[in-house]
């Protein structure tokens, strides 16, 4: 493989992450930026309101917030109240103690659809089988693949396609092993 | 010489499609081809007609052909009922000529109506018709929406011609021949033209699409679920004509998901976002995994809902495109047109839910808007209008 070759290559691996990889993060979205109960949180207490702070105004014709126990049925609740960058959702009755799932789908002032989840705990430690699938707050833009999955499966590509080129340049086949 | 003898017959089949018809030649001149592409086109589309008697109006339950343009006339002041039956004698008798091939009275350029291609021309009153013949009007102009931005010059009307065929020279003539007619007792309010799929390009049950991508029409009622829906006892029925400006330039920043989530469909199959198949029924009780309903409770899909069939309504709708401007953004929308046997039962309600939360509302702009009464049709020795004026 000669020098100029190596370098077309990296040329070429540069230029496919530039147009294989998403526009830079959206900024302009709306973000979940907290939330009482936070994700995750294990509560002595069953909380009566869950609120969720966004980072821009919310539109609140355009706001969805759910709540949903471990057997995914759906806890009665008013729509969500909105304020500003803030939706509060008040749970009709008590919690019994489990765990539970609060979603969201909010559209952002572009017009651009936000959607994610998390989960929370209420009472005594729950045995591991029942802890909320979503301990980690699981995000997604428009119920589409997550951006740094889009990033990560762009740069495999890229590399994909260098390792292909080099292949194809240097007159060798991958041995297989 | 089989093939080239081919060839010359379908150049002079296609002679009188110019260079389009040129070009489809030129392109099978090089290679072995058993028919000009030209030569397969059906010559039936021209000469198809669709009856203009019966006891109701053509041009609403029939599959809208490719090109329509709605005409609406404003009456003047001092305008009677004998003056409007007179001008309704005229423009039906000339109607159904030209929906039949058949030149208008006094046609001055007779050649051209000799190709109906599907000519319908359907008539609707506007309330201000009514009013001049010292009648109740059985519409009134739709509720103010606060999406609306109606302009003037695309709203209201005395009097509607809804002209439709699957080619635009006869519609261009249709319409100079009927405006003729009414110029000594009505002025030209304003035109709205409008296209959907030419004939031949899919098939015609298929779900036609929006400028904005949209499958458009998969919830309207079809076959036997029209008749409880359209049409009232004595064959009359109304009609909403609202012109939908399409706000191409923000739509065109959306991601595929987001335009989804707005319309509550896929873009590609029409499916709902609940199922997989364009003619699946919305499944508005589905939930995803962490609990949101599959169709977004904002989507224009689960807000325009309606589940009693005799309270939908049959859209049947074109497309326009105007010049765009000086900075290359289109002029384009949607000419909205519905039938439904009564406006305030069936329309407004489903407006009503869309204008308080939509979240396509914010890539259309309602800019026009008009409600017509469409009397019923008429037979060999009628006129439409004859129940109402006569």
């Amino acid at each position: 493989m000669t020098r100029s070759r190596s370098v077309a290559v990296i040329v070429a691996a540069v230029a496919a992450v530039a147009v294989l990889a998403p526009a830079a993060p959206a900024s302009a979205h709306a973000q979940l930026l907290s939330s009482v109960p936070a994700a995750g949180a294990a509560l002595p207490e069953a909380p009566s309101v869950v609120t969720l702070r966004f980072s821009e105004d919310l539109n609140p014709e355009f706001t969805t917030v759910v709540l949903s126990n471990a057997a995914q049925q759906r806890i009665p609740a008013a729509p969500p109240v909105v304020a500003a960058a803030t939706a509060t959702v008040s749970v009709d009755g008590p919690l019994t103690a489990g765990a539970y799932t609060v979603a969201y789908r909010v559209v952002s002032k572009d017009g651009h659809t936000v959607q994610g989840s998390y989960g929370f705990t209420v009472g005594p430690p729950p045995s591991a089988a029942a802890a909320p699938s979503a301990v980690a707050a699981v995000s997604n833009d428009s119920g589409g693949i997550p951006a740094g999955l889009l990033i990560s499966l762009a740069v495999l590509g890229a590399a994909l396609i260098a390792a292909a080129a080099y292949f194809a340049t240097s007159g060798r086949r991958p041995k297989r092993t | 010489m089989t093939s080239r003898r081919r060839l010359l017959a379908g150049g002079a089949a296609v002679a009188g499609l110019g260079v389009a018809g040129g070009a489809a030649v030129a392109a099978t001149t090089g290679r072995d081809a058993p028919a000009p592409v030209a030569a397969a086109v059906a010559l039936t589309t021209g000469t198809a007609t669709v009856p203009f008697h019966g006891p109701r109006q053509a041009g609403i339950a029939e599959d809208p052909p490719a090109h329509a343009s709605f005409v609406a006339f404003t009456l003047p002041a001092g305008a009677d009922r004998r003056a409007l039956a007179r001008m309704m004698r005229l423009l039906t008798d000339d109607a159904r000529r030209l929906t039949q091939g058949v030149p208008a009275l006094g046609d001055t350029d007779a050649t051209l109506a000799v190709l109906p291609a599907r000519l319908t021309v359907t008539f609707g009153f506007g309330p201000g018709l009514y009013r001049a013949a010292g009648l109740e009007p059985p519409v009134t102009d739709l509720p103010t929406f606060k999406i609306d931005r109606l302009e003037r010059r695309w709203s209201g009307g005395d009097l509607l011609l809804q002209i439709c065929a699957d080619d635009p020279l006869t519609v261009a003539h249709t319409q100079r021949m009927l405006i003729k007619d009414t110029r000594p007792f009505a002025s030209v309010r304003w035109v709205q033209q409008g296209f959907r799929r030419s004939p031949g390009v899919q098939a015609p049950e298929h779900t036609q699409r929006n400028v904005l991508g949209q499958m458009d029409g998969t919830a309207n009622p079809r076959g036997a679920e029209i008749e409880p829906a359209v049409w009232n006892q004595d064959g009359s029925t109304q009609l909403v004509v609202r012109r939908i400006r399409a706000e191409i330039e923000t739509w065109d920043i959306l991601a595929v998901a987001d335009k989804e989530n707005a319309v509550g469909r896929r873009l590609e199959s029409g499916a709902p976002l609940s199922g997989t198949q364009e003619r699946d029924e919305p499944d508005f009780a589905k939930l995803d995994a962490s609990g949101l309903p599959a169709m977004p409770d904002f989507s224009h899909v689960t807000r325009a809902r309606v589940t009693d069939p005799a309270m939908k309504i049959l859209r049947r709708p074109y497309n326009y495109d105007g010049a765009p401007n000086a900075a290359g953004h289109p002029d384009s929308g949607l000419i909205f047109a519905s039938y439904q046997r009564d406006i305030a039962q069936q329309y407004v309600p489903i407006q009503q839910r869309l204008a308080d939360k939509d979240l396509l509302n914010e890539w259309i702009t309602p800019i026009g808007s008009a409600v017509f009464a469409v009397p019923p049709g008429c037979d060999e020795d009628g006129w439409i209008g004859e129940q109402v004026l006569a």
